[in-house]
């Protein structure tokens, strides 16, 4: 039983194809080249004018977890702005910023995606993220989990302890909450916060004596030790005040040479020149990033319209909340591990600052030289909802479409950014570097992100368009591990998915001070606290498979 | 045969400490005195021999058959209502999906007290902690009415009461504000802790106390000439939350007036947001003792909005008035009833004429009116379940802990639903 794919042109920048016309073929959920002698073709499609691409993989999109749900609470009026209807296969659910769980799958399967990754995991919360993605049908999932302002963490650290033993906690914690990566949110900003500290920069002591620099050095060289392949997934301090890219330079120097993913990095790449003291480092950013290979960054870019933002980051989100709209916000202290902070935000074109973040995150898109490093993120719903997806991928595509764009912005804005000097244009091959090869490379992903002989086959083909945006926003052909999901646009089938997750090893030693830590401090025992891979099938609901690490 | 580490669904605060004897199908918590506590899992006590049957009209039949009549009721229903959610997460999307397959209403049992905070939720957003940051790192908690703490028994020994606490000697020991108004009964003499401040202050009522503090909080300055004691005690507290480093103000929106309850939540949601300009303050609302948290987060991720939801228009509606679910009985608004309740005996469907599925506790006294019993295991002690605790970000799993041969109601959900 085998499934042709013939005459499409394939792009698959992991084996360098860049849209030669070749024929796949699918068995057993593989990518074959060539058909094998016993198997018969039972399916053909015929894909001439079509692009062939692996399924796109998300690898930063808030689609699980508590803050989803207060956000989606929160914005009651636009969930029921969108409603969508359910049929025989589909559930119904609502909203556009942040859709229901149903709805966020069955969106991110008709725009070719495959793959999202939830990138800020709460410990205690994992189960209910957990929960949220496999009730997120049609793609695989994972998540990062959350430390760095846990008070675990930061009582090691005052006790000194060696590397080896935060290696160990950092590899249970992966274990634990059944986590493919780590995540660090304003390393020690948001405990910082919870004893009324509201700035903490990079080489400053928070209460704690710690700075952020310690513990993401401390962190990226634990991730790296543990041979975990995603690196240090870091939210940097700062975000949003401007002048904070001279923190987030200090932040990718703080992990010693280490891999470090900083990301929603247009966040953090801003100056403070001109009059409103509110400038573009883009370049400066840019730059740092081509001349450190160790780092890589995905872009957070924002677009104009409603959204809300969610964020484990309280004290940036808190010095935010008067710019919100409408005017409401959630700020949550959580746990001893962590917080969230919850703030609806409209992005104008019209606003002076929202406009040059816009150009912020183009700029940074256009300079960073090397595809393989910078990602293709909205920070959803941060930045915007990942629908805007195809939307980005032609301002990166279409200069003439993206000086057009940025001829209507705040005249301000224009004159502080230097868009239009810029005449680079991705092309197909770099937009799925960026939105598949690099993506599951940078997660371990091996079986994903290409089309190589025994790849899963994650398919997705779209119909050659002059107008990109929409070419990207309905493919014709969506394959699921060799399952035809969707076609022309709209699921006609549904799949769960499963989740992707590491297992460093690590001694079980450690269980004895955290059991000890838990007894006398958390509300929730250690048994209880961890996530077992038969609780993840039967209670939650997810398959689990696990990726390998390779201790450094 | 004994279990540790059990945890407790039978108040929000899911305490999961408690050590279970378990024996043949009788249960006994070995490690909690709280009569409650100790219900909570005594009720569930059976004799296997005698397992429960399900039934149809009063008479036992095969779960099968009884499944079949479900469904029968249901697909001759126009406007069916699936109430009670007194489950785990795991019957409660089952439910959720039910209701969205048949375009019904779904609402909790305990719907009407999750209003406040919600509606609160949606419209200015909220200050909130979680239970191991009061544990740790308050150092003031403030209770509006003693009778929290009966409604959460363990919380004043295992959460505001700690051993030790990350923090300081200040957060081991708390200063515990407790106010209650003239409608309270006067339980001054029950507090024996001396870091426990009762207050019971000449007022009606909690909402007008909050009210006079809200007042405290925006205008501190304001000199009262002829200051009452009423008063100067509410500016003693306000004076206490800028002394301490972290104050937790707690509340349950069951023991306000459900009438006025959204603004009283909206008044201590801005006492906290105006206090958080120069200090640290946080909301700890207490709730979830039937599983009304687990099963609002639920419906929130599967269908972007909270309970009570309607499927009538093919897409999820949330509208607190329309389709509350016991006004609706109420009004008859509804033409059949599946009322799902799983960890208590105790909490049986409300009176009702209309046809009637009942998915329930296998001790549950059931009226011969009831169209459709069928008993099922009780989650967390006959089949593993997971269930969210009242600030809405922990998660615990429900252990199994003993054996018995009924049912579990995500299964009976979810094969009514495939038949539908």
């Amino acid at each position: 039983m085998a499934i042709k794919l013939t005459g499409g042109e394939i792009y698959d920048p992991a084996h360098q194809v860049d849209g030669k016309q070749q024929d796949l073929y699918i068995v057993d959920g593989k990518v074959l080249h060539e058909l094998p002698d016993n198997e018969k073709i039972t399916e053909t499609h015929d894909l001439n004018g079509c692009i062939v691409m692996a399924g796109a993989i998300d690898l930063h999109t808030h689609i699980g977890g508590g803050k989803v749900n207060i956000a989606r609470t929160m914005m009651l009026e636009d969930e029921h702005a969108h409603p969508h209807h359910g049929s025989h296969i589909c559930r119904s659910g609502n909203g556009h910023v942040v859709p229901s769980t149903f709805s966020t799958g069955y969106r991110y399967a008709e725009m070719g995606y495959t793959a999202c990754f939830e990138p800020a995991v709460l410990p205690v919360n994992a189960r209910q993220a957990h929960m949220e993605m496999a009730d997120t049908p049609m793609v695989d999932k994972g998540g990062y989990v959350l430390l760095g302002n846990d008070d675990f963490l930061l009582s090691m650290m005052q006790k000194n302890v060696s590397q080896s033993a935060i290696n160990d906690y950092v590899a249970w914690i992966l274990d634990a909450s059944q986590c493919i990566g780590i995540k660090v949110v304003n390393a020690g900003g948001v405990h910082a916060f919870k004893y009324n500290q509201r700035r903490l920069d990079v080489d400053e002591s928070g209460p704690a004596g710690i700075t952020p620099r310690d513990i993401i050095t401390k962190l990226s060289r634990a991730v790296h030790e543990l041979g975990v392949p995603h690196p240090l997934h870091v939210h940097a301090s700062n975000l949003g005040i401007p002048g904070n890219f001279k923190s987030t330079l200090a932040t990718m120097t703080a992990a010693d040479g280490l891999p470090i993913h900083l990301t929603h990095i247009q966040f953090h790449s801003y100056g403070t020149e001109g009059d409103y003291k509110f400038s573009s480092a883009a370049c400066e950013i840019a730059e740092a990033i081509n001349s450190q290979p160790n780092v890589t960054a995905d872009v957070g870019q924002i677009m104009f319209g409603q959204t809300i933002t969610t964020s484990g980051d309280t004290m940036m989100q808190y010095f935010g909340h008067e710019h919100a709209h409408p005017k409401k916000w959630t700020v949550m202290d959580i746990e001893c591990e962590m917080g969230c902070g919850v703030i609806p935000f409209k992005y104008r074109d019209k606003s002076f600052v929202n406009a040059l973040q816009w150009a912020i995150g183009l700029e940074i898109f256009l300079q960073v030289n090397d595809p393989w490093r910078v990602f293709l993120t909205t920070d959803h719903p941060n930045g915007a909802p990942f629908t805007s997806y195809p939307h980005l991928i032609k301002l990166l595509m279409n200069r003439s479409f993206r000086n057009d764009a940025f001829n209507i912005i705040h005249k301000d804005a224009q004159k502080m950014s230097n868009l239009v000097s810029m005449d680079r244009e991705y092309s197909l091959y770099e937009i799925a570097i960026m939105t598949r090869a690099a993506s599951a490379k940078i997660l371990g992903l091996t079986s994903q992100g290409h089309l190589g002989q025994g790849a899963s086959a994650n398919i997705t083909v779209y119909r050659k368009q002059d107008d990109v945006e929409q070419m990207f926003a309905k493919p014709t052909l969506v394959f699921k591990n060799g399952t035809l999901i969707v076609k022309d646009g709209a699921v006609i089938k549904t799949v769960k998915g499963i989740t992707h997750v590491v297992k460093p090893e690590y001694d079980m030693g450690v269980e004895k001070s955290l059991t000890k830590y838990f007894d006398d401090y958390q509300t929730i025992s250690l048994p209880n606290f961890k996530i077992s891979t038969d609780e993840m099938i039967e209670c939650i609901g997810n398959e689990v498979e696990v990726h390998p690490c390779t201790p450094k | 045969m004994q279990f540790e580490h059990v945890t407790c669904p039978h108040c929000g605060i899911l305490c999961d400490d408690l050590t279970i004897e378990v024996n043949e199908s009788s249960l006994k918590p070995l490690n909690v005195d709280h009569p409650h506590c100790i219900r909570g899992f005594t009720q569930s006590s059976f004799d296997s021999v005698k397992l429960p049957s399900a039934k149809v009209d009063g008479k036992n039949v095969s779960l099968d058959e009884a499944i079949n009549k479900a469904v029968g009721v249901l697909q001759s229903s126009s406007q069916p209502l699936i109430n009670g959610l007194i489950a785990d997460v795991q019957a409660c999307r089952k439910a959720i999906a039910l209701t969205d397959k048949i375009g019904g209403v779904v609402d909790h049992a305990n719907g009407k007290y999750m209003r406040a905070n919600i509606a609160v939720m949606q419209r200015m957003g909220k200050v909130k902690t979680t239970l191991a940051e009061v544990r740790n790192r308050a150092d003031h908690v403030i209770i509006f009415g003693a009778e929290v703490l009966d409604r959460f028994p363990r919380f004043l020994d295992r959460i505001l009461s700690p051993e030790k606490s990350l923090g300081t000697e200040n957060t081991t020991n708390k200063t515990i504000t407790i106010i209650d108004s003239q409608a309270q009964q006067d339980v001054s003499k029950s507090f024996d802790q001396t870091n426990i401040n009762y207050l019971r202050l000449d007022m009606p009522n909690l909402e007008s106390i909050i009210q006079v503090l809200q007042s405290t909080i925006q205008s501190p300055d304001k000199v009262d000439e002829a200051e009452s004691n009423i008063t100067k005690t509410i500016k003693s507290v306000y004076t206490k939350i800028f002394d301490s480093q972290y104050t937790t103000i707690v509340w349950n929106t069951g023991l306000l007036n459900t009438d006025t309850a959204e603004q009283t939540v909206q008044a201590i949601t801005l006492s906290i947001k105006e206090l958080m300009k120069e200090i640290r303050c946080v909301g700890l609302p207490l709730g979830g003792s039937k599983g009304e948290i687990t099963a609002n987060q639920v419906a929130t991720w599967q269908t972007g909005i909270p309970l009570p939801v309607a499927f009538m228009s093919g897409t999820p509606v949330h509208d607190p008035v329309l389709y509350d679910g016991s006004t609706m009985l109420e009004n008859n608004e509804a033409d059949s009833l599946l009322w799902l309740s799983t960890y208590s005996a105790d909490d049986v469907p409300p009176e009702t004429t209309i046809p009637t599925i009942v998915i329930g506790h296998p001790n549950m006294g059931i009226s011969k009116q009831t169209t459709v019993f069928i008993p099922v295991g009780v989650p967390g002690i006959d089949n593993r379940g997971l269930a969210c605790r009242t600030d809405s970000v922990a998660t615990l799993p429900l252990q199994k802990i003993r054996n018995s041969d009924l049912p579990v109601a995500s299964d009976v959900l979810n094969k009514i639903n495939e038949m539908l």
